[in-house]
């Protein structure tokens, strides 16, 4: 938490903005181990990029929706567009659908990074395969403010594993089963807007429903059984 | 600001349903934001009666929700609710709590639309504001009728009085109910509507002690009255909610007086006393209903005008007003096997008038009918007297063997019969059959002798093509003629049957080709054809696996009547005690889908073969639902009866 502390304290001398510095001080309000997970806020989000490597690609759009009472809230839900030169020549482009002209007109990379820590405050954080995600938005946080994600963090993926095989099942063997479209398949979700940040952000939420909801015998009903902390 | 993808995705959902679907993409927009989406898995409990009520309605987008009851520690299910289907709209009117129980059926997405956000969109939209209104009505009404009727079955075996059946309006007067149920004018509004329940009437007089008409209680004011009145109207006495005076009038009255009186009183109901006043005991009632089904353009005028018809076009005029007549049964929800044996008489009238005329026709050309006897057969669906819309013509004729002398000149004359009447059949609206299975085609234009040997090979060479010729040909009936030549074929097939062993499992494989759709019904398979994508066939889905079964177990039970698919399940359950349950649901479910054919063919001028299932409504849905299950069980008593594991294809 040393980065936390150095961070906070640069807040106090003024040298980061006051959407980050709100950011670190919601901190303290992270969700307690025996807080029970009706009562957690968490943010089911997702980021498109131009492609997979973190030091040359870049975020191109952020999607998110938040799970309140374990049922998802249309309302409290994110999506940004970010303004990123490197589109365009990235076959990513394919995938997300997402042409330069839409770019050209969102956020800068910062901007777009600032606003979704306003959003998500000291929410859990909820991703299919959530460490990519997290990296991509760490390396804008700490090329920019020397901060990273302070959340606690869920993979939907892993959780998928955990609860389906046991938390020391080998994932690496059969990735393919615990791709986003195959757990939609399989806990019977409908797929509709694939490859949008937002779109696959609240097909991951309703799988995080299906989950948590599975969960719930193998007794994780709070915050600190969720993150196996 | 929320996400505009994820807005416009919950709003995609709910524009699928009213009354959501005819909102402004604006207003729609606003709406789907405000909604939360929530999982349930099955079991769990949304609300319980009681309890209070909760700051959103429901929509359920997948998977389904029952609300239900406890009566005397029972589960009485009022309702289902599935796909599309909006439940907990309490919420909205207000009240103390949940009147019933809300449990997930099946594991279920469901979005909890905010009751504020209903209100504003009911104060802004009058479409939305009718729907929630007859939402509310509707599920009052539905657990009002379906508890009446919970407590009818607890008190099934006491004897109600009689209801009146149809059959009985013949005649120009139209005949009252004289058998009227009745009750005072201090019970309660539940006490009456389990008589109504029990009686299975639309209607109730209230009466005073003397008998002199007080008031009329129908279905319409259990649903306007009830719901509108606040507090618990169900223990309210009846005066409270009747329609009072009550329209009197003498007995002896004609339906064109009733139709004239109706027009004129915008009422429904008449009740006749014995002076015609409202101070005088009651003698009878009569409703619309009585009215319509005895109205002047009522079977039997039909009948008559076919069979003084002249030509081919008074046929077609007549079996039009014959299709307008059914439309009013329907609307009447007059009994199917009613409406089929009404259809069935006329159009053997129209087959037995076209071939009278061409008979006379043929002998005023010099060509005089053969001394043998013969008899023009109906084939399918029409021999099982099972029309209720006009759909191809499948018909054969059957005559007895000609001396060896004469026997191309006999030939040459049914043939000749055959193609004019099949020629008039067309022009009566009967289309030809694309397959040629008509009279008019040399192969069905038979001898006995060679009936017979055709329907030999057919049950000792089981091939395909057979076995599909069976599923027609083993429906014939006759329509016109001697009787007794079809009498003679059925009986030997049934020593055919008999001596050729392995026929009836395969004409039982045959029956089994068509499996009912497995699961919940909104992912019931639909066609896969191009011209159909979309709808579900509902004569080769679900009529046909039963009216196969039954043939099958009729023929090897030997059963001679020329039945219909209904009759013929009732018989195998008389037959066989250990099917007769079974055997009922399986002709019930028969008759509803004819019905339920009808009415989607009459919607869509088409033969109504073809269901889209989202046009149907949760009742039908629901009953649907019940007849698969009840096909797939039928099936299985093929398939264990024939032993049809064991056979190979």
């Amino acid at each position: 938490m040393l980065l936390l502390q150095a961070a906070l304290w640069r807040c106090r001398s003024g040298k980061l903005p006051g959407t980050v510095c709100r950011y670190l001080q919601s901190m303290k309000d992270r969700p307690k181990g025996n807080t029970p997970l009706e009562s957690v806020r968490m943010v089911v989000f997702d980021t498109e990029t131009t492609g997979f490597d973190l030091k040359t690609d870049g975020v191109i759009s952020i999607g998110a929706v938040a799970i309140n009472g374990l049922s998802i809230n249309v309302a409290d839900s994110f999506e940004v567009l970010v303004r990123q030169d490197r589109v365009g020549r990235s076959e990513a482009v394919a995938v997300h659908g997402l042409l330069k002209k839409d770019i050209a007109g969102g956020a800068g990379e910062v901007e777009a990074a600032e606003a979704f820590l306003e959003y998500i405050g000291s929410s859990i954080l909820v991703a299919q395969h959530a460490s990519f995600d997290v990296a991509m938005l760490n390396r804008i946080l700490s090329e920019t403010f020397r901060i990273r994600l302070f959340n606690g963090v869920v993979d939907t993926a892993s959780l998928a594993k955990r609860l389906e095989k046991g938390p020391y099942y080998n994932l690496a063997h059969k990735a393919g089963e615990y791709r986003l479209d195959h757990l939609c398949q399989r806990y019977g979700i409908r797929l509709y807007d694939r490859h949008t940040a937002a779109g696959d952000a609240f097909l991951t939420a309703q799988l995080l429903q299906r989950l948590l909801s599975k969960g719930r015998s193998a007794g994780i009903t709070t915050a600190g059984r969720l993150l196996m902390q | 600001m929320p996400s505009n993808t994820i807005v416009e995705r919950v709003a995609a959902d709910l524009s699928k349903y009213p009354p959501f679907d005819k909102l402004a993409p604006e207003v729609l927009g606003e709406l789907a934001s405000a909604v939360s989406v929530s999982y349930h898995e099955e079991g769990e409990l949304l609300f319980k009666k009681d309890d209070p009520l909760k700051g959103a309605a429901f929509m359920v987008m997948k998977g389904a929700v029952k609300l239900y009851d406890r009566i005397d520690g029972e589960e009485v299910l009022v309702d289902l609710y599935d796909e599309g289907d909006v439940f907990g709209v309490r919420a909205i009117f207000g009240g103390h709590g949940y009147l019933l129980y809300a449990q997930v059926a099946e594991e279920s997405l469901i979005y909890d639309i905010p009751v504020g956000k209903i209100k504003e969109l009911i104060a802004a939209d009058a479409g939305v504001s009718m729907f929630f209104a007859g939402e509310f009505a509707k599920s009052v009404q539905e657990i009002e009728r379906t508890l009446s009727s919970a407590f009818s079955l607890r008190r099934q075996g006491a004897p109600g009085p009689s209801c009146s059946s149809f059959l009985e309006h013949e005649t120009l007067e139209v005949k009252p109910v004289v058998n009227v149920v009745t009750c005072p004018e201090d019970i309660s509004v539940r006490e009456a509507a389990v008589i109504m329940a029990e009686c299975n009437i639309g209607s109730i007089l209230v009466v005073s002690p003397e008998g002199h008409p007080r008031g009329i209680i129908t279905d319409t004011d259990l649903r306007k009255k009830v719901v509108a009145v606040s507090g618990p109207v169900n223990e309210r006495p009846v005066r409270d909610i009747m329609s009072s005076p009550v329209y009197t009038i003498t007995g002896g009255k004609t339906v064109a007086d009733m139709v004239m009186l109706m027009v004129k009183t915008k009422l429904r109901h008449f009740c006749i006393t014995l002076d015609g006043t409202i101070d005088t005991p009651v003698r009878g009632i009569i409703s619309e209903h009585d009215i319509i089904t005895s109205e002047g353009n009522n079977p039997a005028v039909i009948m008559k005008e076919i069979m003084a018809a002249e030509g081919v076009e008074q046929f077609k005029a007549e079996r039009d007003k014959a299709e307008n007549l059914l439309g009013t049964y329907m609307s009447q929800n007059v009994a199917v096997h009613f409406m089929t044996s009404i259809i069935t008489e006329i159009n053997d009238a129209i087959i037995t008038r076209a071939i009278r005329t061409t008979i006379a026709a043929l002998q005023a050309e010099g060509r005089p009918l053969p001394s043998v006897p013969f008899s023009w057969l109906s084939l399918g669906s029409e021999g099982r007297k099972e029309q209720l819309l006009r759909t191809d013509q499948d018909n054969a004729l059957l005559y007895a063997d000609p001396e060896e002398s004469e026997r191309e000149s006999v030939r040459e004359f049914f043939l000749e019969l055959a193609r004019r009447v099949t020629g008039m059949l067309e022009g009566a609206g009967f289309v030809r059959c694309p397959a040629e299975v008509m009279a008019s085609n040399p192969k069905w234009c038979l001898p006995l002798t060679e009936w017979k040997s055709c329907f030999r090979r057919w049950i000792e060479t089981p091939e395909p093509k057979a076995v599909m010729h069976s599923t027609i040909f083993f429906d014939f009936r006759p329509v016109y003629g001697d009787g007794a030549l079809a009498g003679e074929l059925k009986r030997d097939v049934f020593e055919s049957i008999a001596r050729g062993r392995g026929f009836l499992e395969f004409f039982a494989k045959n029956a089994l080709q068509n499996p009912p759709p497995l699961g919940f019904f909104r992912n019931f398979m639909v066609e896969k054809s191009r011209d159909h994508a979309n709808e579900f066939d509902i004569k080769s889905r679900a009529m046909m696996p039963l009216a196969d079964a039954a043939r099958v177990l009729s023929y090897q039970l030997r059963i001679p009547e020329y039945f219909s698919t209904v009759e013929r399940f009732r018989r195998i359950g008389e037959l066989e005690p250990a099917l007769s349950g079974l055997c009922l649901e399986a002709a019930a479910a028969y008759e509803f889908l004819m019905k339920l054919r009808a009415l989607n063919g009459l919607e869509h001028s088409s033969s109504g073969r073809y269901i889209k299932p989202e046009s149907l409504n949760k009742l039908d849905r629901q009953m649907l639902r019940n007849v698969f299950t009840t096909i797939g069980e039928i099936q299985q008593t093929l398939n264990l009866r024939f032993q049809l594991d064991y056979i190979r294809d």
